[in-house]
């Protein structure tokens, strides 16, 4: 049991990481090709959506993939 | 609506509903606090702020689930629903202060990590009485956590509608998480008759109000089933019967269309907002647009577009007055189709 939990939060805790990585890299560069609404967007929206992000890094990353010739 | 993004989109009524929201949860946890420490003056200050964030957070919990049903079975409770998102995110914020505190205060001391010792410091998980309840706030409190960080548009455009209705349709998860939480771990200790009555009622609240709302609505779509039907245009209502720049909703053939009055003319189009599925029927015609009631969105009642820069787009539907009675044909129109607006003759 005690393992279990451990490694569930290991594997969050590497999934996490790695969507905190990719988010910089995205909101650096590339984010606004992603959704062009973003374009123009401050600091504070991309704060907002920072967490989030992190949560959810796959989703834009099947979509960077996908838009990269 | 599809321009660009801004990080909050506070106008002057959104101001005030955050100010007054914010306003009534100070005031809550104050006269909390102050009972508290007239009950209990040995009470510390950690122990406070975990008591009175978890209660607020809950109350308001119980607010946020009611204002859906109750804005559904009367349309006055609208404004209340109009700045949901924000309610959502403040409760977040209270549960979040609550967790953090719980975990420090019960968890940081050990070797162990605090977030693994929520799970592994109470083994019980098959005993009721001491069943470990703090893993049920945490995982509601990830639930919430979902719901908070992707209550930006940003988040339904990316996630699309669909699997953003989803993840929030989570709440109702969070809800019965935190109900548990609340029963099998403060009510064990606090187990005055009161609580429990005041957990029941507000469990039973929630769900009478939904039921309930779901009965209304399917009471009033119902009412267009015996309709009278010619050359596929279905008769609705007398057109005195729609109240200028307002709509009345019609529910034929599994489409569900608002048909709106305004400038001496008639138009039809779908009765869900793009966004989230707002109620457009409730909406009225503001600057010429129909206006989605819940946040604002904007449709031209002879396309169904959205003015531009906006994209957004719903189905439209042929409409004919005859007699003084509106008819409506309920086979859409692609989203976006141009449908020449009927004009009422005066009689
Ligand atoms: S549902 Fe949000 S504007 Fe219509």
């Amino acid at each position: 049991m005690e393992n279990l939990i451990e490694i569930t939060f290991l594997i969050i805790g590497i999934y996490l990481f790695l969507g905190v990585l990719f988010t910089i890299i995205l909101m650096w560069n590339g984010l606004e090709k992603l959704d062009p609404q973003t374009k123009g967007a401050g600091w504070f929206f991309k704060l907002l959506i920072f967490p989030g992000m992190t949560a959810f890094w796959v989703v834009f990353l099947r979509k960077w993939l996908k838009q990269k010739p | 609506m599809s321009a660009n993004y801004t990080a909050i989109l506070w106008n002057q009524q959104k101001k005030l509903y955050d100010r007054y929201m914010w306003l009534g949860i100070g005031l809550f946890m104050l006269v909390y606090a102050v009972f508290q420490l007239w009950l209990q003056p040995s009470i510390t200050f950690e122990t406070l702020i975990i008591r009175a964030t978890a209660l607020a957070a809950f109350v308001l919990l119980h607010l946020i689930l009611a204002i859906g049903p109750l804005s559904r079975i009367n349309p006055a409770f609208l404004p209340l629903l109009y700045n949901r998102r924000h309610a959502g995110v403040s409760m977040f914020i209270l549960a979040l202060i609550h967790g953090a505190f719980c975990i420090i205060q019960f968890h940081a001391l050990s070797d162990t990590n605090p977030l693994i010792s929520v799970f592994i410091s109470n083994p019980k998980y098959l005993e009721t009485s001491q069943f470990p309840f703090q893993t049920l706030g945490f995982l509601a409190l990830m639930i919430l956590f979902l719901m908070a960080a992707t209550s930006h548009d940003f988040w339904l455009s990316n996630l699309s509608p669909a699997i953003w209705k989803v993840l929030h349709m989570g709440v109702y998860v969070a809800y019965a998480l935190i109900v548990l939480h609340v029963a099998t771990g403060a009510f064990q200790y606090e187990n005055h008759p009161f609580n429990w009555i005041l957990l029941f009622i507000g469990f039973w609240g929630i769900s009478g109000l939904h039921v309930y709302a779901g009965f209304s609505e399917r009471y009033k779509l119902n009412t267009h089933k015996n309709i009278l039907a010619e050359n596929g245009f279905y008769q609705v209502c007398r057109v005195n019967e729609i109240e200028n720049t307002c709509a009345k909703t019609a529910f034929i053939n599994g489409e569900n269309i608002a048909i709106f009055k305004y400038d001496g003319k008639i138009s039809a189009i779908h009765n869900v907002c793009k966004h989230q599925m707002g109620p457009l029927g409730e909406g009225r015609i503001v600057d010429g647009c129909i206006t989605c009631p819940w946040h604002g969105y904007q449709y031209l009642p002879h396309n169904g577009q959205s003015p531009p820069p906006f994209t957004e787009k719903v189905k439209t539907y042929d409409v004919k007055i005859l007699e003084g009675y509106v008819w409506v044909n309920p086979v859409p129109k692609e989203e976006g189709t141009f449908v020449e607006p009927v004009i009422i003759e005066k009689a």
